[in-house]
């Protein structure tokens, strides 16, 4: 409303018109904090809900469980949107999703939380490789590549606890660095080779358990006898 | 473990196979490692070893797993009720 408006056809200023010059003047600062608000809702739409199916798969790795990856997801995207002020634009914002992913998938599980963090990489890498070693001599590292592993992999995964999986699950499924773990993970890179590399040999242990079990080495063994013999 | 007296030893080596396999070393480090793993017949199956086991590890991951339209619905409800408004 303009001056020329108010000469011309309103009323004279009443004792109120103090508080509506005020309510004038905070009106375009309400507009202005809401169309703040809505670019920030247009930005989130645009730039955190399309990872939607990347932070789906991301929960569903580290549950194991459809109803529990979806409760993460919904948790995450709600606390993602709460914190949306903190996200630096520019930056990967999958990357952050999936820091916030983790986070609420360990308070998920924060009974099952293991705080093992081992900080010798290439012990793990030495003790992994000797491991394999053994199992070269007696062949049964061989059923890597003979076998379908699919179901004793899925199966040692579930079984894999933290903080090993989160590592294994983003280097090795979601195909991250050990630099952009190290940020999701919020740990030094050192520690993240750690448990990473724990992590694999845990696989290791448990496929050639399930190998064994399954009677492959066992059976190679016997034939290997049956050869000697 | 043998020790085959080259650029790096086998030692030295198989510490940083998991980090070769991954491509996270430097490229002097990452040439080091090839060049060790193209004469040594000690290291060479760990190397395999590793690949193949990765390898596997890689078919885990769920490439077609979709956030089901029930779960965006849900998504977008709980982010409605917290404000979001488009």
């Amino acid at each position: 409303m303009d001056e020329r408006g108010r000469a011309e056809g309103q009323p004279p200023p009443s004792p109120a018109a103090g508080t509506n010059n005020e309510d004038e003047r905070l009106v375009p600062q309400m507009t202005a904090s809401a169309n703040a608000a809505r670019e920030d809702d247009l930005r989130f739409e645009a730039e955190a809900l399309p990872y939607i199916d990347d932070v789906y798969r991301f929960a569903l790795s580290l549950t194991r469980d459809a109803a529990d990856a979806d409760d993460v997801v919904q948790e995450t995207f709600l606390r993602a949107y709460r914190s949306w002020h903190t996200f630096q634009p520019g930056s990967d914002a999958r990357r952050w999703l999936f820091t916030i992913t983790r986070n609420v998938f360990l308070r998920s599980r924060e009974r099952e939380r293991r705080h093992v963090d081992l900080e010798d990489g290439d012990l793990e890498a030495l003790t992994s490789f000797a491991a394999g070693t053994d199992h070269a001599r007696d062949g049964s590292d061989q059923i890597l590549s003979r076998i379908d592993l699919g179901p004793a992999l899925q199966r040692a995964l579930n079984e894999l606890d933290e903080p090993f999986k989160s590592a294994v699950v983003l280097v090795d499924l979601e195909d991250q660095s050990y630099e952009a773990a190290s940020e999701i993970l919020g740990v030094p890179i050192g520690t993240v080779r750690s448990r990473l590399f724990r992590g694999r040999r845990i696989l290791q242990e448990k496929l050639m358990t399930y190998a064994r079990d399954a009677g492959f080495t066992t059976a190679q063994r016997g034939q290997r006898g049956s050869k000697d013999d | 473990m043998t020790e085959c007296n080259r650029d790096i030893d086998c030692r030295s080596a198989v510490q940083k196979l998991w980090d070769y396999l991954d491509e996270e070393l430097t490229p002097e480090r990452m040439d080091e490692v090839r060049r060790h793993l193209e004469r040594c017949g000690d290291c060479l199956p760990h190397h395999e070893y590793g690949r193949v086991f990765l390898a596997a590890l890689a078919t885990a991951r769920q490439t077609d797993a979709r956030a089901p339209d029930a779960l965006r619905r849900r998504v977008m409800d709980s982010l409605r009720a917290a404000g979001f408004s488009t």
